[in-house]
């Protein structure tokens, strides 16, 4: 229960900014639905004029006009419910869109806030399956539920309202099957909800599987695990069929089964009738036009609860995807530090100190590193895979906190500056390059959007891309994405570093950006790096060991710890692990 | 709706039972409001032993509705959900026998949103087929034919009322099929928006593009709005424009009964029910138009899913060729390779021979085709001109299963499986035991890492691999490359994040524990190939030169420019210390 509080919640929040039109909506469909209820009085008048008129006939006073009257008023009652319906419609589609598509852009923009750690603890495909399929039925709902859920609860408790005045006994027999309707919808309802639930957690694992197998092509085509893969797909297909069949199947019952009540219903509101005239309550004449008033109610009655539990699995469907986008919303974000200070530049340098950090809090894996890098300095960290050089990479830039100790710039601990600030002054070549979809240009000026097409020039010879570029089609204009094969894998790592070298960062962070080019390219990079460092405090995190011969000092990182750390001469002379590394290195070469 | 036939017959039962209890329950909503008259009628006539009678057919055929209605839903769910998930899984195994290049064409993002949101829609139509739309064509035609019956010489009012319904349908139902596939196009546009901000999460945050992105995301996100609003505007329309319709209709042959009732004074007293007949047909069509419009938006995906099932895979296996993995030889000749979209062609008249056993070398810059070259071998795709031999056979002869057990091909980006460091492994070869796991990752030097797990081989790998770095990815992704001892393996430059002396290890490794084997590697750098038997040198998609290191020194002068520049790096780092 509290999930739908959760997920009613949700769409307040939604729809509290639409509150016009959600009231015009509310108005216009009673307005609409007393039409329905008037209409055919009038219509009733307008015939029982007409046979007045039509026996009148003899009397060859044929007049009419009575019956125009009632005509008249028939139709303008209609045209008034018909013009209510269509502005409701209008106002309605309107509103509803608008409110998917603030939902669709908050858990967006949410998704821009939170934290990587909940980026790299759930499927991409399972967040992706929000946008595919939670928003959709959500819109759906919203737009062929409100007006139905409004109208015909109006025109059930009118009806309820309506029978109680006319005959309160009656009236009762009426309703005599809703608290069973209740218990049996409750049931069935619960059943419903499981499964629906379920239903869309299954989606959601279907949509994780796809996602992760269709983005690993290459590899399942060239190790031919493609059979084996739809054998997988087949089990996780399977779990949605099955949930799927069993959210249908319940949450589609309801209706036929209240179809079916009605009818019964219709026989107690009769034998119900007959027994008030039978026992002498009413007389014959009372109690045949009450048997026949309740006839009529009764299936007005019935009208809208059918109604209702038709849209059931559509209003069910939503709630669950309400609930979802609600728990996302509830996620913890990135401590922006909004009164932090500003930085502007570094002045003195960059420290870890004493820093002890683990992905899972019982798995330590940096254990007390302290680095300083002086500003102006380039400081190189090596180390064997695993020893938590990326993890440094991911303190320095607030991608996740400290365990303990601190990370400062200019002696202030990275969570007392301004986010934004922070990874503005700090730019980051990451190990693998991600593309954009959009042009060769967008994806150099990612990083700084207001750059000319000079800058983004200048930036692409420093990175030894520009000649390539040249060389298509449409030059700077050609349409590139993660995913088409315009760039080579280097290719993609020059475009990373142009993208780093144009938004000019106080501090720079390579990580293993060199390793993927060629001699003579890497060559032409370094020199570049070597201009872009200059000057600049830079942290390179590499595994080759020429790359980094020029940095000021180099820190010698195994199993979390730091273990020697100096200048290249020195750490040679020491003939410790470094010394062994580079001499492994020297031997290969 | 072709491509669903073949799967209607495996659900012949069921659509024969959905379609009789459907036929069932619609007797019972159209046989009611008889029932219902005769029982008033007896009322006022005292007629109590056929109130009676009435009364109970009332109960049988309400208990009729229900357990019809039930069984009705039964069987469309189960209609549905089977068809669609045959349909799925249809369309997802013609997915894996797509070619890297065929995906690439639709874009992975699209293809998840087809099989995901496309496939919902169809669900959706299949659900209304077996529940409603075949139920409103008997209450249209019951109600049609009753209304025309009660009033003959107001035949046209009905018929001008269903001409004018299906025009305005028509219109409507046009434009709402474009505006639809527009609609799925956006939908493919945001899905591949966030699945690119989740990859490169760390870009964007980095980079602090959040609120660029959001902007971006916005723009696209307003422009299925502004569809939806649309949409939402041509439904607005329709169910007023279907009352009114119905409205006038109904006023205009009260009017003119009216007017003539002196003259037909029997048409009075059938106003009554000639209007309910009328206002029955008008919700028949409501219902149906609200059907319809889900059934187009059906019809919009179903499309889309065709497109995917008509598509044909432009690299083919021979279904017949001979399963055993081929020798480990290789020969190109001639070949020629042009990316679909680009018109430049990117390897151009390749020819050369390689022993099995041989280690290949290809060296060349960045963008000079080395990868292109690579990936024609496992036949990620096909050249556009010439042909490949492995073994001395043509390699379009050569069986799937057989090319895969001769073909071994470790990628440049070291793409990992959630699951378990084991079930990635055991992608190379199905059914390796523990001690070929342990093999293959201390040829990978990835044991020193995977030993240290207490769980080892069964380790979790997380999203986007996100608990392994750059260099464990790579060694893991070698080790599954190896595991099977291909008769060919292929290194894309696939050492790039390990440091030079795991880099050596693997190569020591490999030559001692896959004597057989050929291996081509990729290598950006000529030192990481310098004692293979061979090295082809690239330039700008053109093969300058072959031959050995000491050979190559000789004659190329490409290569020799590589090498010496190679060769001042290093030297300046030694004149550093």
């Amino acid at each position: 229960m509290s999930n739908t509080k959760k997920a009613l919640k949700y769409f307040a929040k939604y729809l509290k900014n639409y509150w016009k039109g959600v009231t015009i909506v509310i108005v216009l469909s009673l307005i609409s639905t007393l039409s329905q209820v008037l209409g055919p009085l009038f219509l009733g008048n307008a015939v029982q004029g007409l046979t007045k008129a039509v026996n009148k006939v003899s009397s060859q006073s044929h007049d009419l006009s009575s019956f125009y009257q009632s005509l008249g008023s028939m139709i303008s009652v209609y045209a008034a419910g018909i013009i209510a319906s269509f502005i409701a419609w209008m106002v309605m589609s309107k509103f509803t869109a608008n409110a998917t598509n603030d939902m669709r852009e908050n858990l967006f923009a949410k998704f821009q806030r939170m934290l990587i750690r909940y980026f790299d603890t759930h499927q991409d495909g399972k967040l992706l399956s929000l946008f595919n399929s939670d928003l959709d039925n959500i819109f759906n709902a919203l737009n062929n539920a409100i007006f139905e859920i409004i109208s015909q609860g109006a025109l059930l408790i009118g009806t309820i309202i309506m029978m109680f005045i006319v005959n309160p006994t009656m009236a009762i027999f009426t309703v005599a099957t809703t608290p069973f309707i209740v218990i049996v919808s409750v049931f069935i309802m619960k059943k419903a909800r499981i499964y629906l639930d379920k239903q869309q957690d299954k989606i959601s694992d279907l949509n994780g599987y796809v996602n992760e197998q269709i983005n690993g092509e290459k590899v399942i085509i060239t190790n031919g695990l493609q059979k084996k893969s739809v054998q997988n797909f087949r089990k996780y297909n399977n779990d949605v069929r099955r949930a799927m069949f069993k959210g249908q199947f319940y949450s589609g019952m309801l209706f036929p089964l209240l179809q079916g009540i009605s009818l019964l219903n219709l026989a107690i509101v009769i034998g119900g009738g007959a027994w008030l005239i039978v026992s002498g309550q009413v007389s014959q004449a009372v109690g045949l036009g009450l048997i026949v008033a309740f006839v009529e109610y009764s299936q007005t009655y019935f009208q809208p609860l059918t109604q209702l539990t038709s849209i059931y699995s559509m209003t069910q469907l939503a709630l669950t995807g309400a609930r979802r986008l609600a728990t996302v919303e509830e996620q913890d974000e990135e401590n922006t530090v909004p009164n932090g200070k500003v930085l502007k530049g570094i002045k003195k340098g960059v420290k870890l100190e004493n820093v002890h950090f683990g992905y899972d809090k019982d798995k330590e894996i940096l254990h007390g590193v302290s680095i300083d890098v002086d500003k102006g300095k380039s400081v190189a960290v090596v180390g064997p895979t695993g020893s938590g050089k990326t993890t440094i990479m991911n303190l320095i830039n607030r991608f996740y906190d400290v365990n303990s100790g601190k990370v400062t710039f200019d002696g202030i601990d990275v969570r007392d500056i301004t986010l934004e600030s922070l990874r503005n002054n700090v730019g980051i070549v990451l190990q693998d390059s991600v593309l954009f979809t959009g042009t060769v240009e967008d994806n150099i000026k990612y990083g700084k959007p207001t750059a000319s097409r000079d800058e983004v020039i200048a930036a692409a010879k420093e990175a030894n891309i520009h000649d390539f570029i040249m060389t298509l089609p449409d030059g700077y204009d050609t349409q590139v994405s993660e995913e088409n094969s315009v760039f080579s894998t280097g290719q993609k790592q020059l475009i990373s570093i142009a993208r780093t070298i144009l938004t000019n960062p106080e501090f720079l962070i390579l990580d293993e950006a060199t390793s993927n080019v060629d001699t003579v390219t890497e060559a032409k990079i370094q020199k570049a790096m070597d201009a872009v460092i200059a000057g600049r405090t830079s942290f390179v995190i590499a595994h080759r060991l020429k790359t980094i011969l020029n940095s000021d000092k180099i820190v010698v990182l195994k199993d979390g710890n730091v273990i020697e750390e100096g200048n290249h001469d020195e750490l040679i002379k020491k003939h410790g692990f470094y010394y062994s590394l580079y001499t492994n290195q020297m031997a290969f070469e | 709706m072709g491509i669903l036939k073949p799967h209607f017959k495996n659900y012949r039962k069921e659509i024969i039972l959905a379609i009789v209890t459907i036929l069932i329950s619609a007797f019972a909503t159209l046989w009611q409001p008889r029932l219902l008259e005769n029982i008033q009628k007896a009322i006022l006539a005292d007629n109590k032993s056929t109130v009676l009678r009435d009364g109970i057919g009332l109960v049988i055929l309400g208990l009729l509705a229900i357990v019809a209605g039930i069984f009705n839903v039964y069987y469309a769910a189960k209609i549905a959900q089977g068809i669609t998930s045959d349909l799925r899984e249809e369309t997802y195994a013609k997915i894996q026998s797509f070619s890297f290049g065929n995906i690439e064409k639709f874009s992975s993002g699209s293809l998840v949103v087809r099989l995901i949101n496309d496939m919902n829609q169809v669900m959706n139509m299949m659900m209304i087929l077996f529940m409603q739309l075949l139920r409103m064509p008997i209450i249209l035609v019951g109600s049609f034919v009753l209304s025309i019956i009660t009033i003959p010489h107001y035949w046209w009012a009905p018929v001008l009322m269903l001409a004018l319904m299906m025009g305005v349908g028509f219109i409507v139902i046009q434009n709402m099929n474009k505006l639809f596939d527009k609609f799925q196009h956006y939908m493919d546009k945001i899905s591949t928006r966030v699945k690119e901000n989740l990859q490169g999460v760390r870009v964007v945050k980095s980079f602090n593009q959040g609120e660029n992105e959001i902007r971006r995301f916005n723009k696209t996100s307003d422009s299925l709005n502004e569809l939806n609003i649309k949409i939402g505007y041509w439904i607005s329309t329709i169910m007023p424009a279907f009352m009114l319709i119905a409205y006038l209709v109904i006023a205009l042959v009260v009017f003119l009964v009216g007017r003539s009732a002196n003259l037909n004074p029997t048409d009075v007293a059938v106003v009554s029910p000639y209007v309910s007949y009328i206002l029955t047909l008008l919700f028949a069509i409501l219902i149906g138009g609200f059907v319809i419009m889900n059934f187009t938006r059906g019809m919009v995906s179903l499309r889309r899913i065709k497109e995917v099932l008509d598509t044909e895979p432009d690299v083919k296996f021979d279904p017949n060729a001979p399963t055993a993995p081929e020798k480990g030889s290789i020969e190109f000749d001639n070949v020629s390779f042009t990316y679909p979209d680009s018109d430049k062609p990117t390897l151009e008249n390749i020819s050369f021979k390689v022993k099995a056993g041989e280690m290949v070398g290809i060296v060349g810059a960045t963008g000079s085709g080395k990868s292109t070259l690579a990936q024609l071998i496992p036949r990620l795709y096909d050249p556009s001109k010439g042909t490949i031999k492995i073994g001395g056979k043509d390699l379009k002869k050569i069986g799937e299963k057989s090319l895969r057990n001769t073909v071994s091909m470790v990628l440049q980006k070291a793409i990992l499986f959630s699951g378990t460091i084991a079930s990635n492994l055991r992608q190379g070869k199905e059914d390796a035991t523990d001690y070929e796991l342990k093999r293959a990752s201390e040829i990978a030097q990835a044991q020193e890492f995977v030993g240290q797990y207490p769980d080892e081989f069964d380790h979790e790998v997380e999203e986007r691999s996100a608990n392994f770095s750059g260099g464990q990815k790579q060694r893991l992704s070698i080790a599954r490359g190896v595991i099977g001892q291909p008769p060919i393996l292929i290194l894309d430059d696939s050492t790039s994040a390990l440091d030079a002396k795991s880099e050596k290890l693997v190569q020591e490794a490999l030559e001692h524990d896959l004597k057989d084997t050929t291996t081509v590697i990729i290598a950006e750098k000529i030192v990481s190939v310098m004692n293979a038997d061979k090295i082809l040198v690239l330039d700008d998609g053109k093969l300058v030169a072959e031959g050995t290191h000491e050979e190559l020194l000789k004659t190329s002068p490409i290569y020799q420019d590589i090498y010496r520049t190679q060769k001042a790096k290093e030297k300046r780092g030694e004149i550093d210390e």
